[in-house]
């Protein structure tokens, strides 16, 4: 019971800070405006560059479904980080990791606010993709693009925890989260196939949970059904529960370093 | 009375040492016009036309944009940090003077991202790039580089002056990629969208710049059927007349940071 | 002497002027709904400082003196009155006051710490428009007399606190002012390093300097002041050298005297004595003790060894009233 208790308060918890530096007027206005214009950024560079093979429509396509899903790093990756490591930027890690809540709902209790964020960030990216670049989601099938687009909100926020906990052995963690949010654009497969990459750098693309996530909803909004991409999410939960586990361990043995060495504020 | 240049320099220099000090800041902020670039030089491979061109130039512009949104827009609260501040707003020189040698080399600063694109463009993607006047080039990037420091004037203003400002430049860094022509040309986007795009200053230079660069890109300017001389002539001299109203903007916004430091005693919108 | 300003109208020749000073700040709090309310930080602050005087401003935190330094030095525009620096006005001729004068606000802020000392004084050097050729010389000289010249080059975040409060001090100098406004210089320093600093204070009275300090210390006051002004609650409550101030306080100090051999004889010799006030005697077995009050001094002290030339005296102590008294009188009140 405790454990839930403080889930949902550290859920709160970050909410709120989130809305601390944002009204929400300010806040809705920057959701339309972030997802609008990295997605329209991309599109026109892939316009400019004639759409190589498959013409210009699919590479449009492509790059709205892409950078859809891409929206979500925002509100989970960098987010998470950014919370995760924020008590220690504040100096207030010592009094937190000092309460005796078990350090797993604690820390995703604050995710977990970032992956709803995430899926309004999505579906308000889904509506510009649909409506401004005219990608059809006529043949979509719902029920499969809905559990591709919660999922991929859990991994990555996993994955935020991993960054997070990475990054938190180091002197600026938000280097990292702003490395990491965008090295996606290049990896995942969100403006061109994981295959235009150099093969060496290829199997890189496969540790992000994003990267199974975009190829899933490319193939749900083309109408696959969700037993057809069940594996692709299959793959994706994995790497994405990886992710947590590392996460967690990381961060776990920062506090035992920590606890050893008395270096838990800022250096 | 302090001499204007010298001040200017005088800011120059230490942001240059404190850069030295720290360059690893300077990666959150031209990190996102890397990356843009880079997918970039992706989806451009082997489209043939001058793409090589627009990615490099394109990266160095969103560099400069990036660094200046950001670390001009903080450059007021960088001295409050530091704790400076008060010190240097005590001191006979003028505030802006101070604030230009700093935005002129955050601007520089973003230049490292057109180096970082070159060397991944011309290993990675095999592109080649050769510059047909490299004085005129060299001019028209130094002039471009002057207007997005004018900007960045405005910038760090406007974050002091209103809260709202900083957290709505969050937004601004990817439209301001889109509209200034940076890696595509402005033609491509609707229609409406044009004026805003002719008044920044920097996408006359980013003309400019091109034109300079290579002789395909004479069809492709604002200026088409000009003749690339006066195109370049014309790109300055417009790019010259936005930055001088920028300029003189920011000497407004700067006089109202100063009235309100001196009458509040804080420069931080409550 | 440097010559006076003739625009600005300082026919009188003091090197700061100020003429019911009046601050009042508006604050908005909170963040949805706002609300707006007055700080009264000054009320009527008025004081004169010659040219070539070492002047304290003292009281406790939240007094004013920070905000009347600021107005003094063109920082903070008063909400009416005025303030005549170099015989040049605070709000019309800014900058030539901000070229003439050199300001210390305390503590260790005001220093670029990712950087070398020298980098921070040629910085300041250029934005006080000190010639290049002076430069060169005036910053060896300065981080001489400031004992900085070994880490001259090493970041500024190496240095201690005391050596921060001193480059410090070298940069409020860099131009060479001829007043040189420091506030609350000695706070939070080691002893020994604020004695040092004091005596550096002293030291730039002597080259014909104007110095205005703040301080809550009053013994600080006490030591480095011509005159003091006492400020309470954004007004000034007393204005004098620190011995009339004392004298204003407390016209008694206490002699206590201890030794063998005094009887009730002695005591009521000192009752019958004109100028003393009261005594109180704790005559044991093996040790006398007298508790004098005068207003006399330490000018009592030969009448006192008169009347007790036929006892034992071990020791005698005087208290003195202090400015620290005269300041907790004033300031209680």
């Amino acid at each position: 019971m405790n454990n839930l208790r403080v889930f949902v308060s550290s859920a709160l918890f970050s909410f709120r800070a989130q809305f601390n530096w944002l009204n929400p007027p300010m806040w809705v206005t920057m959701k339309f405006v972030l997802s609008f214009s990295q997605m329209a950024f991309f599109v026109f560079v892939g316009i400019f560059s004639g759409g190589g093979g498959g013409g210009i429509s699919y590479v449009v396509s492509y790059i709205a479904i892409g950078n859809a899903l891409q929206s979500l790093s925002w509100n989970t990756v960098f987010s998470v980080i950014q919370i995760t490591t924020q008590d220690k930027w504040d100096g207030t890690l010592p009094l937190v990791l000092a309460t005796p809540a078990n350090r797993l709902p604690l820390f995703v209790g604050r995710a977990m606010v970032h992956v709803l964020d995430g899926l309004v960030s999505v579906a308000i990216s889904f509506i510009f993709a649909a409506f401004v670049f005219g990608v059809d989601f006529v043949h979509a099938d719902p029920l499969a693009l809905a559990v591709t687009v919660l999922l991929t909100s859990f991994t990555m926020a996993g994955f935020g925890l991993l960054i997070g906990g990475f990054s938190f052995h180091f002197r600026n963690p938000m280097v990292f989260a702003n490395i990491f949010t965008f090295i996606l654009l290049i990896f995942c497969g969100v403006n061109f196939s994981v295959a235009a990459l150099p093969t060496l750098a290829q199997p890189i693309s496969y540790a992000f949970p994003l990267t199974y996530g975009v190829n899933a909803a490319r193939q749900a909004i083309n109408g696959t059904s969700l037993l057809n991409i069940s594996p692709i999410l299959a793959q994706e939960l994995i790497v994405g529960l990886v992710s947590i586990a590392l996460g967690y361990f990381l961060f776990e043995s920062f506090e035992r370093s920590a606890r050893k060495t008395g270096k838990m504020e800022a250096q | 009375m302090p001499n204007t240049l010298r001040v200017i320099y005088s800011a120059f220099r230490l942001a240059m040492l404190h850069w030295m000090a720290d360059p690893q800041w300077v990666i959150p902020n031209v990190i996102a016009p890397f990356v843009f670039t880079t997918v970039a030089l992706t989806l451009f491979k082997g489209s043939g036309g001058p793409f090589g061109l627009y990615a490099v130039l394109g990266g160095g512009m969103m560099g400069m944009w990036g660094n200046t949104i950001y670390s001009s827009g903080f450059a007021i609260e960088f001295e409050k940090w530091q704790g400076t501040l008060e010190e240097v707003i005590a001191a006979p020189s003028k505030l802006i003077h101070v604030i230009t040698g700093r935005s002129i080399s955050n601007a520089l600063f973003g230049l490292t991202n057109m180096v970082a694109v070159l060397i991944v463009g011309t290993f990675v993607f095999n592109i080649s790039l050769g510059i047909s006047e490299p004085i005129l080039f060299t001019i028209s990037l130094l002039l471009t580089l002057l207007s997005v420091s004018a900007l960045g004037l405005i910038f760090a203003s406007a974050f002091v002056l209103s809260r709202s400002a900083q957290t709505l430049t969050n937004g601004l860094e990817t439209p301001l990629y889109i509209i200034s022509g940076s890696m595509f040309p402005i033609a491509l986007l609707p229609f409406w969208s044009h004026p805003i795009a002719y008044i920044l200053g920097p996408t006359w230079g980013i003309d400019a710049i091109r034109l300079t660069t290579s002789q395909e890109y004479a069809s492709q300017t604002f200026w088409v059927g000009m003749g690339t001389n006066s195109a370049l002539i014309l790109d300055l001299t417009v790019m010259m007349l936005i930055t001088a109203a920028y300029v003189a903007i920011a000497n407004v916004l700067f006089k109202m940071v100063e009235t309100r430091a001196r009458t509040k005693g804080t420069l931080v919108e409550a | 002497m440097s010559e006076l300003g003739s625009q600005g109208g300082s026919a009188s020749g003091k090197a700061i002027v100020a003429e019911h000073l009046c601050k009042v700040f508006e604050i908005t709090r909170g963040m949805v709904r706002r609300r707006k309310s007055q700080v009264v930080a000054l009320k009527d602050v008025s004081f004169e400082v010659d040219y070539g005087e070492l002047f304290g401003l003292v009281g406790p935190n939240g007094a004013g003196k920070t905000t009347t330094i600021k107005i003094l030095t063109t920082m903070l525009i008063p909400t009416s009155g005025r303030a005549t620096v170099l015989g040049y006005d605070s709000q019309k001729e800014v900058t030539k006051i901000r070229e003439k004068i050199g300001i210390v606000l305390g503590g260790e802020r005001g220093l670029y710490t990712r950087v070398s000392a020298v980098d921070n004084l040629r910085y300041f050097a250029d934005l006080y428009g000190v010639p290049r050729n002076v430069q060169d010389k005036r910053i060896k000289e300065l981080l001489e007399f400031m004992g900085l010249s070994d880490k001259a080059h090493s970041r500024v975040e190496t240095y201690s606190k005391g050596m921060k409060q001193r480059l410090h001090l070298a940069r409020g100098l860099i131009n060479d002012p001829e007043i040189i406004f420091l506030d609350e210089p000695t706070v939070g320093l080691d002893p020994e390093i604020a004695i040092e600093t004091r005596s550096m204070i002293k030291g730039l009275v002597e080259k014909g300097k104007t110095i205005l300090l703040t301080t809550h210390y009053m013994f600080e006051a006490d030591v480095l002041c011509k005159r003091v002004a006492i400020i309470r609650n954004g007004d000034v409550v007393a204005l004098d050298t620190p011995s009339g101030l004392k004298k204003y306080v407390m016209e008694t100090s206490v002699v206590e005297v201890e030794g063998f051999g005094i009887s009730e004889k002695e005591v009521t010799k000192f009752r019958e004595m004109k100028d003393i006030i009261s005594i109180s005697a704790d005559l044991s077995e093996n040790k006398q003790v007298l508790k004098i009050q005068t207003p006399k001094g330490s000018e009592i002290i030969s009448e006192v060894q008169e009347v007790l030339k036929n006892s034992h005296i071990y020791d005698i102590k005087i208290k003195e009233p202090t400015l620290e008294d005269a300041y907790l009188k004033l300031v209680a009140t």
